[in-house]
């Protein structure tokens, strides 16, 4: 599959326009990984994924203008700060038994907190304007083709850390406590830690991609990380491909990547459709394109028994 | 200090407003409704629109918050039913989601309906002398408004039977149904009575500021917070968050500034939900 994506900008045929999309595919793909691992697996509604992958990016981009460092040696910073708030909040709520509701909120109120600290550090931020991260001095994020695979090289890591994880104790603890928290908790598995690492681990991930689409994009302001552009878009995408699977946030991202194409075109209205979106994908398309296959299978197999 | 109290006050009073709705549907129908500040926005707009349409002002203010009102209903039959089905976390979490889904519907038409608008409601407000302060007569308006709407919403709950039967429906839904009571139609009613609460909280906050169609995410937020921060299922909680985080949020900006005091505002009510969760998760556990 990474072949596919390697290959996937030859395609093309040498379209700046067609190549900035499917980078921005490959961006929520990492971003539906990442949350894959907070909410698909330990059901940690964190809606503050645009807040992280932010603050991740603002500390990398002012310390990098305000020092004169590379962007380089500035983005561990960023994603350290991003997966220590993470940690932190999945710390928190675990520690006072807080439910599905009270992470929504909390994490909703750190969105609301991020976005006016932001507008309100207008020496160090610029406020709404934003900063220019063009000539910070990481240009291979910004030329055509190397940005595309360095946006890959951070999917496949993820994808690669991702089964890592899976595969080792703390993957077997996940789905035991995807299936029942307390029985998970009476079966000798520390449910608190397993939620602290995956909610760090995602966070930290959600970070490094920010970090990376700051230089990017060339400009961040507040907007490029509200809850709009980050969290709706890779609860679609996670939505879309199938929660708790590894193919789903791929799957997902080229599903989002194409509907992102096909809404442009109504400007404000796209808010309307994706909000549409989330509610038939959540209430009759909980399994996501995942699941097509097999249900198309199951469906075939039941045809043919009842021809024969 | 006693100018920037009152201020904190009407302030409060009118987070109040706005946060009453939720705690209604939250502790009835199990429901955190995420599109509370839309609706709230649509009744502000439609009478603002009417307004401008030549209604008198009065019965524009009415025809908003019934047609929130009328949203709410559509909503409850329609959107929220798959939630209602479901128990527990799984109706907390269909009900988020599906809520959330509903504010991007409502923030997407009205975005595109009416870009970069801000309604007022251009109703004559001067100014009045008050013991020896100027205060703004929406001010007085809005917080008498708010007012009132508690002191309604309280007698209704203590004193007529559907109120009884809404407060038994929080302590003990199946108990309730056992006794008799329809658990259905009394949450239709309160979904209803919470989207005119919201229409109101709107046409109330158009009196004295104008609205924007993007404000209705803030108002969801704020309104959330204060009811999470007030216990969530219990009115008279919301009434007093309300008025403390107004004051808090009176006092801050006067002293620090509007965006640091609005930081503080939401630490403070992360720190409260952090430190005393408890109307919430006793109910729920």
């Amino acid at each position: 599959m990474a072949l596919v994506l390697a290959l996937l900008p030859l395609a093309t045929g040498g379209s700046a326009h067609y190549l900035r999309l499917l980078t921005l595919m490959l961006v929520h793909m990492a971003y539906a990984v990442a949350f894959n691992l907070i909410f698909g697996h330990t059901k940690q509604l964190f809606l503050c994924l645009g807040a992280l992958a932010g603050a991740s990016a603002y500390v990398s981009v002012v310390l990098a203008r305000e020092l004169h460092l590379s962007p380089w040696l500035t983005m561990p910073a960023g994603i350290l700060v991003a997966g220590a708030l993470g940690a932190l909040f999945s710390y928190v709520s675990v520690r006072r038994g807080l439910g599905t509701i009270f992470v929504g909120i909390v994490t909703l109120a750190f969105s609301l907190i991020f976005q006016n600290v932001i507008l309100g550090l207008r020496d160090l931020t610029n406020g709404e304007t934003g900063i220019v991260t063009r000539d910070l001095g990481a240009s291979v994020l910004q030329r055509a083709p190397s940005s595309y695979y360095a946006f890959l090289l951070l999917l496949v890591a993820s994808l690669v850390l991702y089964d890592a994880l899976m595969r080792s104790r703390l993957g077997v603890a996940f789905r035991a406590l995807s299936d029942d928290e307390l029985t998970a908790e009476l079966a000798g598995i520390d449910v608190a830690r397993c939620k602290v690492a995956a909610a760090g681990v995602g966070s930290a991930l959600v970070g490094a991609v920010g970090a990376l689409y700051a230089y990017f994009s060339g400009l961040i302001n507040p907007s490029v990380y509200s809850l709009v552009a980050v969290d709706i878009a890779v609860l679609i995408t996670l939505l879309l491909g199938g929660l708790g699977t590894r193919l789903g946030p791929v799957l997902g991202g080229a599903a989002f990547a194409i509907i992102e194409e096909l809404v442009r075109p109504f400007g404000q209205l796209n808010v309307l459709v994706y909000g549409a979106l989330l509610i038939v994908l959540f209430v009759a398309f909980r399994d996501g394109l995942v699941a097509v296959p097999g249900r198309a299978a199951a469906a075939l197999l039941a045809l043919r028994r009842a021809g024969g | 200090m006693l100018p920037i109290l009152i201020d904190g006050v009407v302030q409060g009073l009118q987070l109040s407003l706005l946060a009453v709705g939720i705690t209604l549907i939250y502790g009835l129908g199990g429901v955190l409704n995420l599109a509370h500040g839309q609706l709230a926005i649509v009744g502000g707009v439609a009478a603002a629109l009417l307004i401008g349409g030549g209604v008198n002002a009065v019965a524009a203010c009415v025809l908003g918050v019934l047609g929130a009102g009328l949203l709410a209903l559509v909503v409850d039959r329609s959107l929220l039913v798959p939630a209602y089905r479901a128990h527990g976390e799984e109706r907390l979490l269909l009900g988020l989601v599906l809520t959330l889904g509903l504010s991007l519907l409502i923030d997407g038409y009205l975005n595109y309906q009416f870009p970069n608008t801000a309604l007022t409601l251009r109703l004559p407000v001067p100014s009045v002398n008050l013991g020896g302060f100027r205060v703004r007569s929406a001010s007085i308006g809005t917080s008498l408004i708010a007012i009132l709407a508690f002191l309604v919403l309280l007698g209704f709950l203590r004193r007529t039977l559907v109120g009884k039967a809404v407060r038994s429906i929080i302590q003990n839904e199946v108990g309730a149904e056992l006794c008799g009571i329809d658990a259905t139609r009394t949450r239709t009613l309160i979904v209803v009575l919470s989207g005119m609460l919201a229409g109101l909280a709107g046409v109330a906050q158009g009196l004295f500021s104008s609205l924007g169609t993007e404000m209705g995410v803030e108002f969801t937020i704020l309104g959330l917070i204060v009811a999470v921060v007030g216990g969530v299922r219990s009115i008279n909680g919301t009434l007093v968050a309300g008025v403390l985080l107004g004051i808090v949020n009176a006092f801050a900006s006067y002293y620090v500034g509007t965006y640091l005091a609005f930081i503080i505002l939401l630490l403070a009510a992360m720190i409260t939900i952090l430190v005393r969760p408890s109307g919430l998760l006793a109910y729920w556990t």
